[in-house]
């Protein structure tokens, strides 16, 4: 139960935190370049891929 | 105020985050409002009941102390040992202080007369989350040594060196941004929420029960169903005590592992 429990918050969080670090990062690219939200969609998609990856790093590898 | 507002027929003015800004009770006493005072009604209540429930401890327990004990075991068994394990013991205290604080506190948003959940103003939840949050920093560094500790949270091992790039800035906002961010707004904003649907109901039920004859007689639903979502909210108050108390020992004991 606990691994379970860990595991379901800390994938939330890496989640939501790769979103959050990627997509911001590509949205001021965005903004700084003058492009209109298409660095902004690379940088969500590249942030969900990211952290997925590290979840499967954390949670993943070992039972498999 | 409220009250008058709906005597007098005026259109509903819905309940909104301005029911939330008390003013302060003691006139040009910034702080003395009704939030502050209710933490430490909370304290001075929690104090009360623990001390006199192991007051007169016995080998077979009264009731008063049979529910205290109840409760401690709970965090100390069930998220003490079951979570954070060996080691435990010490951070019982914390993590007990912070699920009875934060229950009583849930609770006075349905209690009659008091009626205000504490940590639907952000600062409360800020500051505990403040307080797990250096925790967990200060006792994984202890444990692991600052650079050790930085270096587990930041480059995970067995990954090719360019993948740090993506990965290290996605590690250190978890741990330093996302994690104290969502604990403090999971919480006030449950109760927040929570709080602002039973206005609603509470609210517009009497406000229908002003209005014309044929309002008066839908109001006793929005009074049924404003009493339902009070004992959902009891639930929702329960659990969010515990969930905040459950990720301070999931952080500590992830602080405390070797190897994540």
């Amino acid at each position: 139960m606990n691994k379970d429990e860990n595991a379901l918050w800390s994938i939330f969080g890496y989640l939501l935190s790769g979103l959050l670090v990627w997509g911001g990062i590509g949205y001021f690219v965005d903004r700084w370049l003058g492009y209109d939200r298409v660095f902004t969609l690379v940088g969500l998609l590249l942030g969900m891929g990211s952290a997925l990856y590290l979840v499967w790093l954390r949670f993943g590898r070992h039972s498999g | 105020m409220r009250l008058i507002h709906a005597a007098t027929g005026e259109g509903f003015n819905p309940p909104s985050a301005k029911d939330f800004e008390l003013p302060p009770f003691i006139e040009g006493v910034d702080w003395a409002t009704k939030p502050i005072l209710l933490a430490f009604l909370s304290v001075i209540f929690i104090s009360v009941f623990f001390i006199a429930a192991s007051r007169k401890a016995a080998v077979v327990p009264s009731k008063l102390q049979f529910a205290g004990e109840g409760v401690y075991n709970f965090v100390r068994e069930g998220l003490g040992r079951e979570i954070i394990g060996h080691d435990f013991l010490k951070f019982v205290p914390y993590l007990f202080t912070l699920f009875t604080f934060i229950l009583v506190n849930n609770f006075f948003g349905i209690i009659p007369f008091l009626q205000f959940p504490t940590m639907s103003r952000v600062s409360f939840p800020y500051v505990l989350a403040a307080i797990t949050f250096f925790i967990f920093h200060y006792v994984g560094i202890k444990k692991q040594g600052i650079v050790k500790y930085l270096r587990e949270i930041m480059f995970m091992p067995g990954v090719p060196k360019p993948v740090y790039i993506l990965l290290t800035p996605i590690e250190i906002a978890t741990y330093f941004l996302v994690r104290p961010l969502t604990l403090s707004l999971r919480l006030f904003a449950n109760m927040f929420a929570g709080h602002l649907l039973l206005l609603v109901f509470f609210l517009g039920g009497e406000h229908l029960l002003n209005g014309v004859l044929g309002l008066k007689l839908v109001s006793p639903f929005a009074f049924v169903i404003g009493i339902g979502l009070t004992f959902f909210e009891f639930m929702v108050q329960v659990l969010q005590a515990y969930i905040f108390t459950l990720l301070t020992a999931l952080y500590i004991a992830g602080a405390l592992a070797d190897e994540h």
